[in-house]
């Protein structure tokens, strides 16, 4: 199915959740559960409060699904970010445990190259993000793409790429003011 | 180019671009998050990243969730559509309350909300309080009810609170905190006041309202951060 149809296909059944339609949510659910744990498990790297997580995603997603404007976020754009931000907050809640692993490892772990069937729609988007980051100095573009994906902070990338916490925050925002420079060209 | 953080620009105007990469401790979240709901330039900003960033994900490989999770959302769902409908239907019903929320004037909107409430119970002669985040901007407005028996707290502004619980404190003049409970940020919620506590609720108590741990303070006291507070006065 092409990519622009799954998404306006996830857009309506967002829109019936709002309604109070709960096959709707079973849709969304079956649509974008194997991403969003993915994103989940992957920041929290326990499977159990991943779970967790997930639950509560949806459960928000049930609640909220009349913010979502499909004029201002792509629908997936909209659930990973929910996802992120709980299991965010969660890891900021259960402490600092996953320090030793260098981004290298971490990246090995799980940025296989995309399979077209399973990716968030590649979009023009991320096409154009992936660019952009292309002109970042490496290392900001690397840390940016770790503190996303493994949803670290500043300290806890600054102690596992073994930098000054001052050094990591000047090349992540330094990249992020480069990437904005990049995104609105 | 130095490594020293300080010849940077420091983070001005990557407040949302830093809280939507997730770089940002648990407080400075909460304090985004707050932003989130009273400043539609910055709330445009977290959207533009998210947007923008959110195609990182594409590198995250799906993984099938455990098979009993879709069974264990479902009945969370039914408990709050039960808990709902005993509550009455008007009170979760959230994109009606946004959409008081954001007409004119949230504390407006609030305002005759509470006093409908009210108005419905007895004839009103209710002790109110408006209660105002840091910013100034109102958070919550609650209600007593004519017996002042039970109190209706309602959200005038958009908060999330994630993982933390929101718990609203009753502290008397020159008393300590007693707690009321818990509260959703969410929607509105009708709280019995415990027996002790009736001849407390009076002109010039003061609402307040804390983040707690998931299940309220551990201590009996505010042990968060307090994200509004108000005193009740008469109308």
């Amino acid at each position: 199915m092409d990519a622009e149809v799954r998404r306006k296909q996830l857009s309506a059944a967002i829109h019936r959740v709002a309604g109070g339609d709960r096959a709707a949510l079973r849709v969304v659910y079956d649509a974008t559960s194997a991403k969003l744990f993915g994103v989940c498990l992957r920041i929290l790297n326990d499977r159990t409060e991943a779970e967790d997580v997930l639950q509560d995603v949806y459960l928000t997603v049930w609640r909220k699904a009349s913010a979502f404007d499909e004029t201002r976020a792509s629908p997936i754009t909209w659930l990973v970010a929910i996802a992120r931000n709980r299991a965010i907050d969660r890891a900021r809640g259960s402490g600092a445990a996953r320090l030793n692993e260098p981004i290298e490892t971490a990246e090995s772990v799980a940025d296989p190259a995309p399979l077209a069937a399973e990716t968030v729609e590649a979009t023009q988007e991320s096409t154009r993000l992936y660019s952009c980051l292309e002109e970042l100095e490496a290392r900001a573009a690397k840390a940016i793409r770790a503190a996303f994906l493994d949803g670290l902070t500043y300290e806890q990338l600054a102690e596992r790429e073994k930098v000054p916490l001052g050094t990591m925050k000047s090349w992540i925002r330094r990249g992020l003011a480069r990437l904005r420079e990049c995104l609105e060209r | 180019m130095s490594d020293n953080g300080n010849i940077e620009p420091a983070g001005r105007g990557l407040t949302a671009a830093e809280y939507v990469l997730g770089v940002l401790d648990a407080e400075e979240r909460r304090a985004a998050e707050r932003r989130i709901a009273q400043d539609a330039v910055f709330a445009r900003e977290v959207a533009f990243w998210e947007e923008k960033l959110g195609g990182l994900a594409e590198a995250v490989a799906p993984v099938e969730p455990p098979a009993g999770t879709w069974a264990r959302i479902a009945a969370a769902i039914d408990r709050v559509q039960s808990a709902g409908v005993e509550k009455g239907g008007i009170w979760n019903n959230l994109p009606l309350w946004r959409g008081l929320a954001l007409a004119a004037s949230t504390l407006a909107a609030a305002c005759i909300a509470a006093l409908i409430y009210v108005g419905t119970v007895a004839p009103p002669a209710p002790l109110l309080a408006r209660l105002d985040a840091e910013s100034g901007q109102a958070g919550f407005v609650a209600a007593v009810s004519p017996g002042g028996t039970t109190l209706t707290i309602v959200p005038a502004s958009l908060l999330s609170a994630d993982q933390q619980a929101m718990e609203l404190w009753l502290i008397p003049d020159g008393e300590k905190p007693h707690s009321l409970g818990l509260i959703d940020p969410d929607r509105p919620v009708t709280i019995s006041v415990p027996e002790d506590l009736l001849p407390k609720i009076s002109t010039n108590a003061v609402l307040a309202v804390s983040l707690e741990p998931p299940g309220g303070s551990p201590t009996g006291q505010p042990t968060g951060p307090v994200i509004a507070d108000g005193k009740l006065a008469a109308l």
